[in-house]
């Protein structure tokens, strides 16, 4: 796939590109307003991910001047404003996502994914990572043809590991995607669901599924955790 | 010749002094983290664990800054304020707590109904009312209870959130679990002033107790709930 980068600091915008080539996408960069505007109209690209605060031309107007041409075109916003009111009028503009300093690269990266297949697909009903189903219309988690049952939290931690199988997950983002919490109580809650979810996902079966990432959190893959 | 009168140079506000500052640390803490982030693949295995600390301590530090927005962002009315009801958002807390409490063997047993509204944003609510019953949680005696009552009085409506068996709040920085961790710890006392000062902004009034019959009281006058109430 094809992305945008409009961001003005260029350390931030290097790592976002090589973390992103390193997903195999296509990255162009812009670090200023009217040359980003310009890029998005002129170009091809599958996703814009544009930075708010702009030299030149603000994010907010290159985002307006983008969705006036480009009705289909998914813009993620990267700002450092966290305020209610200002994803409010991000989302109202016409922006698709909104991400707030200082955010995660990987959460960056599962958003990506997740605007980049909207586009392609409607999200999918069934996930499957090897012979593990999760039926997000019957919330039915069967493995190898075996019932599993799940607590609610269970299946919530479940599904966002599938959602993001073959990658990381950092604790912070099973806390905030999961729990529904920005903070970190405190609680090992997320080490203690994973085993949980261990003792019913891979218990008996065989490969294992759930792995942990050292020093990162965790990932669910049928090849083993990538670091 | 007389000079024109200069306009003085308007200063900053001690809020956008710190909004400024918090702004501007984003965005090297952003880069920081990305980049400890992709590092940690690409250097040796002897490093790693280098590495790892680096970012657990960076995301730290992001922690006290967001900690730090929600502090100042207390204050800021906010142009898509509100009204809130109360009651669900106790209810949406609960059940998002309840996982975690339950590690430490305690229940949350809610009761009772409202109809008061307060005039914020959802999730500046949700964020205080989670991070006092936090607090609780942590501070609670394992196996315990902590009910939460919502009633409704002739001139007022109350939330009372009480630990059966107490639970010692002012210790909030010397919790068993803040030992392993002293910033976090550190953190669950600021996490309780920053919830005081979102619900006080919005019209409420909290009290907090400590020792054997430890909780808070959440008052929100009738003159709030009926002016704030859509019409």
């Amino acid at each position: 796939m094809r992305i945008l980068i409009v961001e003005d600091d260029a350390a931030l915008s290097g790592f976002l590109r090589k973390g992103l080539e390193a997903e195999h996408h296509a990255v162009d960069t812009a670090h200023e307003g009217s040359q980003g505007r310009a890029m998005a109209l002129e170009f091809d690209y599958d996703l814009v991910v544009l930075d708010l605060n702009l030299p030149g031309m603000d994010g907010l107007a290159v985002l307006k001047s983008v969705r006036q041409h480009k009705t289909n075109l998914p813009v993620m916003i990267l700002t450092a404003r966290s305020r209610v009111e200002d994803r409010v009028q991000c989302l109202d503009s016409g922006a698709d996502d909104y991400l707030v300093k200082p955010f995660s690269f990987l959460e960056l990266s599962a958003r990506v994914r997740v605007l980049l297949r909207r586009k392609q697909l409607p999200s999918e009903l069934v996930l499957t990572v090897r012979d593990l189903s999760l039926d997000r219309v019957q919330h039915r988690v069967e493995r190898a043809g075996r019932y599993i049952e799940l607590t609610t939290k269970e299946y919530a931690l479940l599904e966002y590991l599938m959602r993001n199988s073959g990658r990381r997950v950092t604790r912070a983002m099973i806390i905030e995607h999961v729990w529904n919490m920005n903070f970190d109580s405190t609680t090992n809650v997320v080490d203690v669901y994973i085993n949980y979810l261990r003792r019913k996902v891979d218990d008996g079966f065989s490969p294992a599924l759930i792995h942990t990432v050292r020093g990162v959190g965790y990932q669910l893959s049928p090849e083993g955790a990538s670091a | 010749m007389s000079a024109a009168p200069q306009p003085s140079l308007k200063l900053m506000q001690d809020q956008e002094v710190f909004g400024e500052l918090l702004h501007s640390l984003s965005q090297p803490l952003t880069s920081l983290r990305c980049s400890l982030e992709l590092s940690i693949d690409e250097v040796a295995e002897r490093q790693q664990a280098t590495v790892s600390v680096a970012l657990q301590q960076t995301e730290k530090v992001i922690g006290m800054i967001q900690l730090m927005r929600d502090y100042l962002d207390a204050e800021q009315p906010g142009s898509e304020a509100g009204p809130v009801p109360l009651a669900p958002a106790v209810r949406v807390v609960v059940e998002e707590l309840a996982s975690i409490a339950e590690l430490r063997g305690i229940k949350l047993l809610l009761a009772g109904s409202c109809t008061a509204h307060l005039p914020l944003p959802e999730p500046r609510l949700r964020l205080a009312l989670q991070y006092l019953l936090a607090a609780l949680i942590q501070t609670a005696l394992v196996n315990s209870e902590i009910t939460l009552q919502l009633e409704e009085g002739s001139s007022e409506s109350v939330l009372r959130v009480e630990c059966g068996n107490g639970a010692r709040l002012r210790d909030c920085a010397q919790s068993p679990h803040s030992k392993r961790d002293s910033v976090s710890g550190t953190l669950g006392s600021v996490r309780l002033a920053v919830a005081c000062r979102v619900l006080e902004t919005a019209g409420a009034f909290l009290a907090i107790k400590d020792g054997n019959r430890a909780g808070f009281v959440l008052r929100i006058p009738r003159w709030l709930a009926t002016s704030s109430t859509p019409a």
